[in-house]
């Protein structure tokens, strides 16, 4: 049963060369991108679910607020929650399930496998975009329906804005995922963030309702230039800093990216 | 064949490893696994078998000292490091959501082969393991020696040149780790260096050619099963059972490296000493100090006693 078959070789393979290039590169990123989505197959949809209702939670929760929700306010919380949808699995999921990778230790096998650091973040990055983006557009449409005559208006920019901050979010988390060794450190760090996401960033409501000091500091941080893009691009209102908060997410995303990689092929 | 006229081998020399904090996990190591060896590095806990296999696979740097697979040097290239070695953890591979034939298909697209012919060494694997009744399985449904051969079959089925297998029999039930074995002969025969880390001496003892013992970051002792056991001709293992609960009874001089684990106290004596070892347990037991002995040749388990203090895991089974 078990040695009388003329099986392929095992190692028939081990004469050619070592890969490398882009085409090692562009395999490497499609069997991650199947990893991971393979990985979280169980989760997938339930993973989606919950950012569907998370989203559409805070569009008619924050309504509740409100006796009548003054219409700037319901396009602030509309046009901001796509932006927690899009960085809530990469920046807190993504860290945590690392974390499990380490605490049981599964971490060094998909560590060890031979695919370019590069691939395997861009991998999962797609996985979250994956998640996040179903809850993007229900969100949206739900709001539609909720508020009467709220003036969003779609433009081409969405695309650029929804990428480049789901972008940003996913590397923050993988940087924090892979820069911080302690898993434990890392749970903390994203419980903080989620906590630190919703009271003291101006993602749904306007950073001038802010302290000044908070305002400025936010001004340094990627969430509220995250929200400044997305709303620019789902409304006709008028952004005079668009292209600061594009430089600053773009910026944010480009050093989290680099550390994230750099901390990946760190060996202690 | 090429592979094995090829140049190919793996060689660790001096490697030393420090951590931060200070501790010496590997100190002046040095070994190689040539193409078509099976090679045990055998230890107790804490000796730095780990930290070894992490350098070896790129997640660690050493502090000194060189590695390399044929011509290519694995600290100073450690993406080639993970092309050239295939790695089975310790731990059980994170594959819940997978179904069992899927995790080892990807893993070796992952790994650089061809869909086709990575199919076919997945059939062939699943097959040879005897585990087809779960190859649409999830893996969260797989029991732990399912899942240690799935595991297996991911870290084979696209091998690299140096294959690190550490514990792969781990919760394998004995037909199966039997034909688990057969993998490991192929492997080796079709031109791969196998590294097997393990505390379980004696199933090392009848899977490698070489092997080393590593003992507190160094190797204590090298060489072929026979080679190492040799060093014991003329000796005997005396295993005495002693009773639940009695403490560890005083032995005589003659009774070498007396290890306890659990109630099983194992030694060594001279072959001469044979009569007066028996007369020693014999009087144990009447004593209610001891319930049975056994007395037999002595394994390669009696010199990884010997060499470490430690008894290896299963390794008091009674098989002496």
């Amino acid at each position: 049963m078990t040695t009388t078959a003329t099986p392929p070789s095992a190692v028939g393979h081990l004469v050619p060369a070592l890969r490398a290039g882009a085409a090692y590169w562009f395999s490497g990123f499609r069997a991650m991108l199947a990893w991971h989505l393979a990985s979280l197959r169980l989760w997938l949809v339930v993973l989606a679910a919950v950012q569907v209702l998370s989203g559409v939670g805070f569009v008619l929760g924050i309504g509740l607020f409100f006796d009548e929700i003054p219409l700037a306010s319901a396009l602030f919380v509309s046009t901001g929650v796509p932006v927690v949808n899009l960085v809530m699995v990469g920046m807190v999921l993504g860290p945590q399930l690392v974390a499990d990778q380490k605490v049981t230790h599964s971490f060094d096998f998909i560590h060890a496998l031979p695919v370019p650091r590069t691939a395997s973040a861009l991998a999962w990055y797609v996985v979250c975009l994956v998640a996040s983006l179903p809850a993007v557009a229900i969100s949206l449409g739900v709001a539609v329906w909720r508020y009467e005559g709220l003036p969003l208006a779609i433009t081409p920019d969405v695309v650029p804005a929804l990428l480049l901050t789901g972008f940003a979010g996913t590397m923050l988390g993988y940087a924090i995922a892979h820069a911080i060794t302690n898993p434990m450190v890392t749970r903390l760090v994203t419980q903080f963030l989620v906590f630190a996401l919703f009271a003291f960033t101006p993602i749904l409501f306007a950073a001038s309702q802010m302290p000044p000091w908070l305002a400025t500091v936010n001004s340094w941080l990627p969430f509220r230039h995250m929200a400044d893009l997305v709303r620019a691009s789902l409304t006709d209102l008028p952004h005079p800093d668009l292209a600061v908060s594009y430089a600053v997410v773009g910026a944010w995303a480009v050093v989290c990216a680099a550390l994230a990689v750099r901390a990946l092929g760190r060996r202690r | 064949m090429t592979a094995i006229a090829t140049d190919w081998a793996f060689r660790a020399s001096e490697v030393t490893k420090v951590y931060p904090g200070g501790a010496r996990a590997n100190d002046a190591l040095t070994l190689h696994v040539e193409p078509g060896e099976v090679y045990g590095l055998l230890g107790p806990n804490g000796a730095g078998k780990s930290t070894l296999v992490k350098q070896i696979i790129g997640l660690l740097k050493p502090t000194s000292g060189s590695l390399a697979i044929g011509p290519h040097d694995l600290v100073a290239q450690p993406d080639v490091a993970r092309q050239l070695c295939s790695y089975l953890p310790q731990a059980q591979m994170p594959i819940d959501s997978f179904k069992a034939a899927e995790a080892i298909e990807l893993t070796g697209r992952i790994r650089g082969g061809d869909p086709a012919t990575v199919r076919a060494r997945t059939d062939t694997l699943i097959e040879a393991l005897d585990i087809g009744e779960w190859r649409d399985e999830m893996g969260v449904k797989l029991s732990g020696g399912v899942k240690r051969l799935v595991g297996f079959a991911m870290a084979t089925v696209w091998p690299g040149r140096l294959v690190i297998l550490d514990e792969p029999t781990n919760d394998v039930d004995p037909l199966r780790r039997r034909l688990l074995w057969e993998q490991v002969r192929r492997l080796s025969a079709e031109g791969c260096a196998v590294m097997l880390v393990t505390h379980n001496v004696l199933e090392a003892e009848k899977s490698v050619d070489r092997l080393a013992v590593i003992m507190d970051g160094t190797i204590v002792a090298e060489g072929t099963p026979s080679a190492l056991k040799a060093q014991d001709r003329g000796q005997l293992r005396l295993q005495v059972m002693l009773s639940p609960g009695v403490t560890t009874p005083e032995a005589p001089d003659w009774v070498r490296h007396p290890v306890r684990v659990g109630n099983n106290l194992v030694t060594t004596i001279d072959e001469s000493a044979a009569a007066a070892g028996i007369d020693w347990a014999v009087g144990l037991m009447g004593a209610g100090v001891a319930e049975e002995y056994a007395l037999g040749a002595t394994t390669l388990e009696d010199v990884y006693i010997r060499l470490t203090g430690h008894a290896s895991a299963n390794g008091t089974g009674g098989e002496a």
